[in-house]
């Protein structure tokens, strides 16, 4: 019994891991769906028991360590509410594209956490790997109804934290982005039963 | 000790018996043994006892305290002996001892008898092994027996099945026997079947024979026969054969002489070619010696055709100039054809205009003006005139506007002071049916009020009846008075109520209900405008969160994002395309009075020019030297070569009588060849002679020009 609990003990910054290494492969399987950096530059790896797209490239590489290197810290003092990944058309700097990662706190197992004198959750990891490989399943059926990106585009994350967060170094305050007349689709939602995640793209509906 | 050498004793002796135990084991024997040795026990053992009460009496106590049975005893017989009679402490002593010496005895014998009973257990459990495997033995036996039995009875039954068989191959066998004897005889038949037919057989085929025999006879006699016709037939085909011999003879004959024929026929031709030949000759003669005779005619001709030729030589220069002058004309005219359409649109182009002045000139004198100052005056105050009217017109036009403006508030105003009116009118009505209302109720307690007085009045009446006297029936009557008048007022009031209220009050419920029913309406409406009302508070708090909690968060991203970087990169691309446009545009702008470019286009353009010149002045010297050429070949060798295709020529002589008179030759892989034409038809001799004999092209044009220039020199000379 007393096995058992240890087996299935997902502690907070555990689980912030595991948000935040699902949002590498979700950021990377987009990038790589939406054909934004050629698809040589991607490297296949095998996760959650299926096969994803990695970009090898370097300069995105660094910037997705340092976003979620921070963000882990952020998720961890409960900081961030959402992070966005928006595509943007570089020409006239329209949004043409936004995939809105909603992040909610849950409280998690109330007896054990009780036990352990911190909050834990006792969600099995097999259980919550299944989960996120529906959500990767999704994301990755998406491309047959989103628009074809048939401009230069680029894409950049927003963090949509708490006001009374500082501001660390190389980060800024940005606008938060509109997409005009959009669509929304909402994929399926997995839990940590520490974090509860929440996976939407919205588009510019093209009539 | 002693004892423990008679337990020795006793085993040795039980010994034997433990082993022969299997053989019958004797109980009286063992019984008589052991009584035997109990004797010698005891004896040996009161001797022990001596010795052991020689020990000391200390012991003795300890003996009795282990041993719990004889105390007993002991007990009896010491509440038993006392009674008999008291003994003296000697005897008593004595007793004592006996008693204890008897007790010690008591106690060994009975170890002893135990040690028997133990001895007599073991016996018994030795006796019981031995039945055990006694019995174990006899079951093993019958079990053995058993199975030997079922063997027995297995071999029987084996023994039996196998007689069966037995039986049953020797019924089989004597079946086959019989069968076999019978197929036998059945084959016997067969074979003497099969002789008969066998005899039969041989006397039909022996028939067969004899009548092939006859046949062959037949046809040996027919193959005779036919062979001598076939001798008859070589005969006459060696017959036939010589004829054909002969025919062949008559064939060769005839050839040879179809031959001769024709070689006949041959010098036939040839004889009436040379026939003809030498009619040609004499007929050539006859025109030689015409053309002879014509001589003196045809020069006169010939100096007169000479004196035209020059004067055609002179026209043809005339009207070289005059064609030269004629181009120069056409020039001319085409230069001034335009001109002179032009001066023709022109003209037209005055016509109108002259006409349109004509019209604004009459038109100007129907307004009374005569000049062109004048009119443009007369315009200045039409146009000034007219700018005033459109003063006043956009004055006229805000002031309309402005009066439209009051009328609009002076109607609002209107609108407002009649719905003023129209609530008056409302609250008058009210306050009308609110009099009416009072009026009635005025009336209602007037009405009450007189009915009150009639009943103090009647009280009164009453009182001053019972005051007057008590009569009976008169306060009967009395009373039957005022039953009616209370009943008639009564009646009154009811009347009243009927008349007054009733009416009212319908009417008031029926407004009421109306009323209500309205309200229920109007309440549902709000009811369903407040559902909705809700849903789009709703849907407005969900966006009001969204953008408070837009507002709580805030968006931060890291700076060196990939879409910065990208934008950056763009700028930097579309800087520097413009500034490569800029570059290339000033590079072009420069390059329109330029240095390099022009100066290599001048030097080309002169290049150009000049080898055109040379080539001008190439084709100029080739035509020129190929004349001279021409002219001198003519000059020397009699003949104008011109070439008139692809490896053709045509040559003329000199001394031709006419441009009809040419030849062609065409140039092919061997050399050259003179192809027929009309004039080398005439010239059958010379062709002949040196085109067929000699095979020389050059020797027949010299031949031909010698003869050309001998027949003219003749005609001169003639």
């Amino acid at each position: 019994m007393s096995q058992q609990q240890t087996k299935n003990c997902i502690t907070l910054r555990g689980s912030a891991q595991i948000i935040c290494e699902y949002l590498k492969f979700a950021i990377n399987s987009v990038l790589f769906q939406r054909g934004l950096y050629p698809p040589q530059t991607f490297k296949a790896e095998q996760q959650y028991g299926i096969t994803l797209l990695i970009s090898e490239d370097a300069q995105i590489k660094s910037f997705l360590t340092n976003l979620l290197t921070q963000s882990e810290e952020w998720i961890l003092n409960k900081k961030v509410s959402k992070l966005s990944l928006i595509i943007i058309n570089v020409a006239n700097k329209e949004v043409l594209e936004c995939w809105d990662f909603n992040v909610q706190y849950e409280e998690g197992d109330a007896a054990l956490s009780k036990e352990k004198n911190e909050t834990v959750g006792s969600k099995d990891l097999k259980k919550i790997q299944h989960e996120i490989r529906d959500v990767m399943l999704q994301v990755a059926a998406t491309i047959s109804y989103l628009p074809f990106l048939d401009c230069r585009c680029s894409f950049d994350v927003l963090v949509h934290a708490k006001t009374d967060c500082d501001i660390p170094d190389k980060w800024a305050e940005a606008k938060p982005v509109e997409i005009a007349n959009a669509q929304n689709v909402q994929l399926k939602t997995f839990s940590t039963s520490l974090h509860k995640m929440e996976t939407v793209v919205s588009y510019k509906l093209v009539d | 000790m002693a004892k423990e050498g008679d337990m020795s004793l006793f085993n040795d002796v039980l010994e034997p018996f433990r082993r022969v135990i299997n053989t019958d084991p004797p109980k009286d024997k063992l019984s008589s043994a052991t009584k035997l040795n109990f004797s010698d026990s005891n004896q040996s053992m009161k001797e022990g006892l001596n010795n052991l009460l020689s020990l000391g009496k200390r012991k003795s106590s300890v003996c009795m305290n282990d041993v719990c049975t004889p105390e007993k005893r002991v007990r009896s017989e010491s509440s038993t002996t006392p009674a008999s009679a008291p003994p003296s402490p000697w005897e008593a002593k004595r007793l004592k001892i006996d008693l204890i010496a008897a007790k010690a005895q008591i106690t060994k014998l009975e170890s002893r008898i135990n040690h028997q009973h133990t001895i007599r257990k073991e016996m018994q459990i030795l006796f019981e092994e031995e039945k055990g495997s006694l019995v174990e033995q006899h079951k093993r036996d019958e079990r053995a027996l058993s199975d030997m039995e079922d063997r027995l009875q297995l071999i029987r039954r084996r023994e039996q099945e196998l007689k069966d068989e037995y039986n049953q191959a020797l019924k089989e066998h004597k079946d086959q026997k019989a069968n076999w004897d019978r197929e036998k005889a059945d084959l016997h038949k067969q074979i003497a079947d099969m002789k008969d037919k066998l005899l039969e057989c041989s006397v039909s085929s022996k028939d067969q024979l004899s009548e092939m025999k006859k046949d062959m006879d037949e046809l040996l006699q027919a193959l005779e026969g036919a062979q001598s016709e076939v001798e008859i037939l070589k005969g006459e085909v060696a017959k036939q054969t010589t004829r054909a011999e002969q025919c062949t003879t008559l064939r060769t004959q005839l050839e040879k002489q179809t031959f001769e024929l024709q070689s006949v026929t041959n010098k036939l031709k040839e004889l009436e070619y040379e026939r003809d030949s030498y009619k040609d000759w004499q007929q050539q003669a006859k025109t030689a010696q015409k053309r002879l005779s014509n001589m003196a005619e045809l020069e006169k001709e010939v100096n007169r055709l000479r004196s035209q030729e020059r004067s055609l030589r002179d026209a043809v220069c005339n009207k070289l100039l005059l064609e030269e002058q004629v181009h120069q004309l056409q020039s001319r005219v085409d230069v001034l054809q335009p001109v002179q359409n032009e001066l023709h649109e022109a003209k037209v182009k005055l016509a109108t205009l002259e006409s349109a002045l004509e019209e604004w000139k009459s038109a100007a004198r129907t307004h009374g003006v005569e000049s062109a100052r004048a009119l443009s005056a007369a315009l200045d105050a039409a146009l000034n005139s007219q700018l005033d009217a459109t003063a006043a017109s956009s004055q006229a036009q805000s002031q309309l506007a402005q009066l439209t403006e009051e009328v609009a508030t002076v109607k609002f105003e209107r609108d407002k002071a009649t719905g003023k009116l129209n609530d008056l009118q409302v609250v008058r009505k009210n306050q009308e049916s609110l009099i009416h209302r009072l009026q009635k109720r005025l009336l209602l307690v007037t009405r009450e009020r007189d009915s009150y007085r009639q009943q103090l009045d009647c009280y009164e009446k009453e009182l001053s009846v019972s005051l007057c006297g008590e009569a009976g029936a008169g306060g009967a009557a009395l009373l039957a008075a005022r039953v009616d008048q209370l009943e008639r007022a009564l009646q009154a009031y009811r009347d009243l109520l009927a008349l007054s209220d009733q009416p009212a009050h319908t009417a008031l419920v029926e407004t009421l209900r109306a009323e209500s029913s309205k309200w229920r309406e109007e309440a549902e409406n709000l009811k369903r405008d407040v559902a909705k009302l809700r849903a789009q508070r709703d849907t407005l708090h969900a966006n009001l969160e969204r953008i408070g909690a837009q507002s709580q968060t805030k968006v931060l991203h890291l700076t060196n994002n990939p879409a910065a970087e990208a934008q950056k990169q763009v700028q930097l691309d579309l800087e520097a395309a413009q500034e490569e446009i800029k570059r290339l545009k000033a590079s072009l702008r420069e390059g329109g009075g330029s240095l390099a470019c022009p100066e290599e286009i001048q030097q080309l353009k002169q290049q150009l020019e000049s080898s055109r010149i040379k080539l001008k002045r190439l084709k100029e010297e080739f035509t020129s030297s190929a004349q001279e050429y021409r002219d001198v070949c003519y000059m020397l060798l009699g003949y104008k070569i011109d070439r008139t295709g692809h490896k053709n020529y045509r040559i003329s002589n000199m001394y031709a009588e006419s441009s009809e008179e040419y030849l062609t030759f065409t140039l092919d892989d061997d050399g050259i060849e003179m192809v027929h034409t009309d004039y080398s038809a005439t010239l059958g001799e010379l062709v002949e002679l040196h085109l067929h004999q000699h095979r020389s092209i050059p020797l027949f044009l010299s031949a031909l020009t010698m003869e050309l220039f001998t027949r003219t020199t003749m005609q001169q000379v003639q």
